[in-house]
């Protein structure tokens, strides 16, 4: 079963065409990872899925609907969620009011005040941040703030996750925790897509891999095959 | 002793009808980007509103506050929603768009103003309302500024409480710390924005009611609120309502000094107070 279906998807710069005619399709239940140079177009991508931009051409389907040309938040509630490769979490709100807000606004059914709340402490039990819940969410650590990211983007209920960059800058400890706690999510139902430069991360939790290089995918397949892959080894070490 | 005292409450009543100036602006530009140079001119509007239903129908001016106050509110609404929001469509960044959202209220300004002196002319206007004193042990105090102080504070401390407590109030400050990243958690920015801007010229609404309590009326008056709103603004930080309070009362209590030496240097001590806040903490007071 198709989640995610992306044809044609292209996104120009100026003249310089960012994401060039990318097709792709993301398997119910998989970890999909996004990886590729700098500049390969990859958080376009996601910025394209997520509805931030606008694509110049192209159709993003997802769950059967059409999505590309819908306001980001109107994705977020069909259940397509992204977190950001800079840290964006509300740096004045608290951790509890941070993930609160995705329950209240991003879900697809509407809450009550008192459900929103329930399941906020439920999510922030499940990533380990509560005894974090009534900290100031600018004053934690980077890799404390990856993780209300993440836990905001899961109180979104989302079924698809889009994760930009969650382990750069993190300690291999760190690393080691969050590459856990993604396939704790997993387990719960929700489709991941991963851009990682982490690449241990990657080849151990990823089932499938894309790699893209200048706007366009210029090879997929298991790590196993992708890792070997002539092209992308050019291209990771230069031609 | 007393005359310490006495200017400082003087200070603190003045104070009231500064923070309550401020509250609306302080919204309108730290959440919603727009520099609202014709915030005055709502809230002249609105004080003419009150005076007018005041004395030529005799109704209590603090009725007035569920008149005039809403009514401004959906006249924000629809500005932001006609004006604004068509501007900030055909506006390239968000940088251009504080300029050039800046020269629309501009426009505002004149606009307003000249319908107001349209329809009641450019003379000192003004009622009497509660005009007697009331006595805290040896210091006399106006009623009517004091009535003033309590519903000001009221009004903005209910309005925190909205901010805070409310489902709207968690996504204007969701929108305020980071726009995009709130879109992308389900917030509809766009109603957002629009909803702050109404909820500024509802502030502003009411700010011209409890001014038109105390204080004499002129449809040319707008700017002098304008720019009182700016400082305090500046002094207490942009977008907190708490900040706007602390901000009013302290220019409050700095005029009622400056008032207590020389009441006709009053407006030149607040631009000079505003321009060395510009110079040496252009972040404002309690700004990080």
């Amino acid at each position: 079963m198709q989640i995610l279906h992306v044809e044609g998807l292209t996104k120009y710069f100026g003249g310089l065409a960012a994401v060039a005619g990318v097709d792709l399709q993301v398997e119910k239940g998989e970890i999909l990872g996004l990886i590729g140079p700098n500049g390969a177009g990859k958080t376009t991508l996601f910025n394209l899925i997520s509805g931030t931009y606008a694509p110049n051409a192209g159709k993003i389907f997802f769950d059967g609907t059409k999505i590309s040309g819908m306001k980001p938040n109107a994705i977020c509630r069909k259940g397509l969620v992204r977190t950001f490769q800079s840290c964006r979490v509300f740096p004045e709100m608290t951790v509890f009011q941070n993930v609160l807000l995705g329950a209240l606004f991003g879900a697809p059914e509407t809450k009550t005040w008192h459900q929103a709340a329930a399941e906020t402490k439920e999510i922030l039990d499940f990533v380990g941040l509560s005894e974090f819940s009534d900290t100031r969410a600018g004053s934690l650590t980077l890799a404390n703030q990856k993780r209300v990211e993440l836990a905001r983007a899961l109180a979104t209920k989302p079924r698809l996750l889009l994760l930009d960059e969650m382990m750069a800058g993190l300690n291999p400890t760190e690393v080691g925790e969050a590459m856990e706690l993604v396939t704790q999510i997993r387990e719960k139902g929700i489709t991941i897509v991963m851009i990682e430069h982490v690449m241990k991360a990657i080849m151990n939790i990823c089932n499938r891999i894309i790699v893209l290089h200048r706007g366009q995918i210029i090879a997929e397949g298991t790590p196993a095959e992708v890792s070997t892959d002539k092209t992308v080894i050019e291209v990771y070490l230069g031609e | 002793m007393i005359s310490f005292i006495n200017i400082l409450l003087n200070g603190l009543l003045l104070g009231g009808i500064y923070a309550i100036t401020a509250v609306g602006l302080s919204l309108q530009y730290g959440v919603a980007r727009i520099l609202n140079i014709a915030h005055g001119e709502f809230i002249m509007f609105s004080a003419f509103i009150t005076w007018m239903l005041h004395t030529t129908l005799g109704i209590n001016p603090l009725l007035c506050l569920a008149v005039a106050g809403p009514l401004m509110f959906v006249l924000g609404y629809l500005i932001q929603k006609f004006l604004y929001k068509t501007l900030k469509d055909k506006t390239p960044s968000p940088a251009a768009f504080e300029g050039s959202s800046m020269l629309l209220a501009f426009g505002l300004l004149f606009v307003i103003q000249n319908i107001a002196v349209f329809i009641w002319g450019n003379n000192i206007e003004g009622y009497t309302f509660m005009a007697y004193s009331v006595y805290l042990g040896d210091i006399r105090l106006s009623a009517n500024r004091l009535v003033i102080l309590v519903l000001a504070v009221l009004i903005c401390a209910l309005f925190y409480l909205f901010l805070t407590r409310t489902r709207p109030g968690k996504a204007i400050r969701a929108a305020s710390q980071d726009p995009e990243a709130a879109g992308l958690m389900g917030v509809e920015i766009n109603r957002m924005l629009a909803l702050c801007f109404a909820l500024g010229a509802l502030m502003a609404g009411f700010a011209g009611v409890l001014i038109s309590l105390a204080y004499q009326l002129q449809t040319t008056m707008g700017m002098q609120y304008t720019i009182i709103a700016i400082i305090v603004v500046v002094l207490g930080g942009l977008g907190s309502i708490p900040g706007s309070l602390i901000g009013g009362f302290l220019l409050g209590i700095f005029g009622s000094i400056v008032s207590g030496i020389e009441p006709g240097l009053t407006m030149a001590a607040y631009y000079l107070l505003f321009m060395v806040l510009l110079l040496v903490k252009p972040s404002g007071i309690f700004g990080r």
